[in-house]
């Protein structure tokens, strides 16, 4: 366990974890246990600010993990599809559908409360979460509304827009907290919008500042779009917050935003206290097949060359891995981790150059990846002791269409999926070699993927399996059926001495762990 | 107070020129997605047949000229709108003409062959198995509405001309039927299981368009709903079952036999061989070119 900086807290903290009950500490969370979380929570999206998906926890261990067994299992009673990775935060659990937030008791399963959003017009795609501060819940509506609830009942604090839902913005993301800012990206790639981070005030609900992706609507020759709509990630030394945006509109027809169209499809960084770009790395430039580079940038304090370096990884949707220096995003490495055909090769700054000969057209092009891309938005993991980046990859093929008449707004054109499989793949994020894979059979990607310091992977195949493999080489030494596909990423978590393992599959959230 | 950041363009220049944006979007929205997702869905019609009337792309095979029923703009196609767009825009476009994944709806077999929502709630009910459509739990006014909806943008869809976002027959013209021959015959090694006189014999009376492209690219649905995978297990006993796969992970196989039963078993129990006839068609897939491909498209539009 690591501890914390400020003195008053440290103070109460202290008090709380070892001499009262932890609900005394109740429902509460301070920038030190965001900045440095303890094995008893998961207090944001990623459990951490560095996005790795890594748990120091040990105790399922590959010897044991062949004993995992169901500890209990929350039933949403929805047809939405779980995509969330629950916040825990002093034993209760956040889990979200579209309209819906559950507080869960993360011992027993059962439900502690249910916030449900009135009907709304916004796109309800999906929902992945909620961040919390303090004694608050922060959740998105699908029509780009930000609430403030209480964690204590769920009861509405405040209520305010992000974007304008009218205008065709919809939210799915899990908010990122830094101190009292309130980080939120939108979606919205039907119209030509462009895409917005924006800060709002934890207390207030004021709007602090917003980072605009692209020019306005209607300036000619640029593209719209942009949208950053998977939690980014953040550094507290360099005082830096990562994000990846979305793809130009409109989509699929670049004609009328010729260049690179920046900043879409883009990681970027950003100052959190005034919104301000220190630095942006395009993973794809001018792109025309709908692939968001919003996969989480996770961060990895290692090594290039022997020497320490404060790095940054992505697996992109567009088929590439890029690793950059996270002080000023110049490219370290950059490869493709399956099947790509669509760039000419890779320029001074480490982008891929597109060949325009692959950009959609009247008779069609024959693309890899497909449109969902190699990676989406299921997370990503870091191993720290291998050097492992572990990623449900998706080696796919499609064809795209655009013709003048489909015209040059929105869509602007058609693509059809072909073939795709799905593969756990293990990158060495030295080499960006990958070092073993997985291949799970013909259709979608998988599932996310969580390592733990004894060696496990956890994540799931396309057809309902949960799975624990062995990080050194993938074998599996787990599995459970869910029964349905698995559109999470796994997170865990350690409570009186039990560590627990959560994964979803449909609208049912199971809990495992080793037998008492 | 809210901040506006944005590199290199100040406060003012952002306000104006978004106000600005906003005019200028609503001037030009002569477009189908946006007229779709406003309430006034009787300009649709009107705003489709201008855009579309100066393309000049008419079918290549326009079937014979059927008049097409009237689909009125009811208040149900207007509250479908809207169960449409919170739950089906995101796949299938907002105009159900097809989106992110999501096949287009409006020229949509299954929607073609519906008579209210005797085959769409089903699909919408309980999802598709094997593919991303989801099942979702909507109430009977609701799926009406739905169903009312997607008829409605079906018929918008058959009477413009030309067409919005779906691939014609007429788009795939653009190959050279003397190379595809060459190609099919050769690199393409598509003789090593078909023939033109054979198996694809009439295959362009059968597919057109981009149907038939996808099924030349990959067959894998089957003939006539016939898994063309095989599966031949053997047990411990040393007894032997042959059937179509039905079903494939780490821990289980599974297979339905000649007689239509379903038998299965721990894959680490028994020994067994998948054969997979549309493997040699994926693994095409990284050697085609875009011309091989538009190649092949005219030959196989000649074996009528």
């Amino acid at each position: 366990m690591k501890f914390l900086q400020s003195s008053l807290i440290l103070t109460l903290v202290t008090v709380g974890i070892f001499t009262m009950p932890q609900q005394v500490v109740g429902q509460n969370l301070n920038e030190s246990q965001l900045l440095h979380p303890t094995t008893d929570i998961w207090p944001t999206h990623n459990g951490d600010y560095s996005g790795r998906r890594h748990s120091i926890l040990t105790q399922i261990n590959p010897t044991n993990v062949k004993d995992l067994a169901l500890a209990w299992a929350f039933q949403t009673n929805q047809t939405a599809t779980i995509k969330s990775s629950p916040l825990l935060v002093d034993g209760i659990l956040y889990l979200t559908v579209p309209d819906n937030v559950w507080a869960v008791d993360a011992r027993s399963g059962h439900m502690l409360w249910r916030y449900t959003y009135p009907p709304n017009k916004g796109d309800h795609i999906g929902q992945r979460g909620v961040a919390m501060y303090k004694g608050y819940i922060y959740f998105l509506g699908p029509d780009a509304h930000l609430l403030k609830l209480d964690a204590k009942d769920g009861k509405v604090i405040w209520n305010v827009v992000v974007a304008d839902s009218a205008k065709g913005y919809w939210t799915t993301m899990a908010p990122l907290v830094i101190r009292n800012h309130i980080i939120v990206g939108v979606s919205g790639d039907m119209d030509n919008l462009p895409g917005i981070i924006r800060s709002i005030d934890a207390d207030t609900g004021q709007s602090q500042w917003v980072w605009y992706a692209t020019p306005p609507a209607g300036t000619p020759n640029t593209a719209t779009g942009g949208p950053a709509w998977v939690t980014g990630t953040y550094d507290p030394d360099l005082n830096l917050t990562y994000w990846g945006t979305g793809n130009p509109t409109p989509v699929l027809q670049g004609s009328s935003r010729p260049g690179d169209n920046l900043y879409t499809c883009s990681i970027v960084a950003l100052d959190p206290d005034t919104g301000k770009l220190k630095w942006a790395f395009q993973p794809s430039p001018h792109d025309t097949h709908d692939w968001d580079a919003v996969e989480t940038p996770i961060l990895i304090d290692g090594t290039v060359a022997g020497k320490p370096r404060k790095l940054l990884a992505q697996a992109s949707r567009n088929g590439y891995f890029f690793v950059l220096d996270r002080t000023d995003g110049k490219d370290i490495l950059t490869t493709t981790f399956g099947p790509t055909n669509w760039a000419l090769g890779i320029d001074k700054k480490g982008q891929p150059i597109p060949n325009p000969e692959k950009d959609p057209a009247r008779d069609g092009r024959l693309i890899a990846p497909e449109e969902s891309g190699m990676n989406n938005y299921r997370s990503s993991s870091f191993d720290p002791k291998t050097g492992l980046f572990i990623v449900d990859a998706h080696p796919s093929w499609s064809i795209y269409f655009t013709k003048p008449e489909d015209g040059t707004y929105g869509w602007a054109g058609a693509d059809y999926g072909l073939w795709g499989k799905a593969v756990i793949e293990a990158i060495d994020y030295h080499t960006g070699k990958v070092r073993w894979s997985r291949d799970f059979g013909t259709g979608g990607a998988s599932a996310g993927v969580l390592t733990t310091d004894s060696g496990l992977t956890f994540t799931g195949d396309n057809h309902g399996n949960a799975l624990a493999l062995s990080t050194t080489d993938g074998k599996t030494l787990w599995h459970a059926g869910l029964g349905q596909g698995i559109a999470s990423s796994p997170t865990t978590y350690m409570l009186d001495g039990r560590q627990y393992m959560l994964t979803s599959s449909g609208g049912v959230l199971f809990s495992f762990a080793l037998p008492e | 107070m809210m901040k506006w950041t944005m590199s290199a363009v100040s406060l003012i220049a952002v306000l104006i020129a978004y106000n600005c944006s906003q005019n200028t979007v609503n001037a030009a929205s002569t477009n189908a997605i946006t007229q779709a997702a406003s309430a006034s869905h009787n300009s649709v019609l009107t705003h489709v047949i201008q855009a579309s009337s100066a393309g000049m792309f008419a079918q290549a095979k326009a079937p014979a000229a059927a008049p097409i029923p009237v689909v009125e703009n009811t208040d149900a196609v207007k509250a479908g709108s809207q169960v449409f767009q919170n739950n089906c825009a995101f796949c299938h476009g907002r105009d159900a003409a097809g989106g992110e994944e999501g096949p287009d709806l409006t020229r949509s077999k299954l929607v073609a062959e519906d008579k209210d929502g005797d085959k769409i709630f089903p699909v919408v009910r309980n999802g598709r198995a094997g593919t991303e459509m989801p099942a979702f739990n909507l109430s009977t006014a609701e799926l009406n509405n739905l169903q009312a909806f997607i008829h409605y943008r079906a018929y918008i869809s058959a009477t413009q001309k030309g067409g919005r976002r779906g691939v014609d027959v007429s788009d795939l013209q653009t190959g050279n039927v003397e190379a595809g021959k060459l190609y099919f015959e050769g690199a393409g090694g598509c003789t090593k299981c078909h023939s033109a006189t054979g198996d694809l014999a009439g295959i362009a009376k059968r597919y057109e368009g981009l149907a038939l492209e996808q099924r030349m690219l990959n067959p894998s649905g089957g003939k006539n709903g016939v898994n063309l995978v095989k599966v031949t297990v053997t047990t411990a006993a040393g007894k032997t079952f042959t059937g179509s796969l039905a079903y494939q992970d780490e821990f289980t196989i599974g297979l339905t036999d000649s007689d239509s039963t379903y038998h299965s078993w721990p894959t680490h129990l028994v020994k067994f061989t998948v054969t997979d006839p549309v493997k040699a068609h994926i693994d095409m897939l990284p050697k085609y070119s875009d011309e091989n491909i538009h190649d092949l498209m005219a030959y196989l539009q000649t074996l009528k």
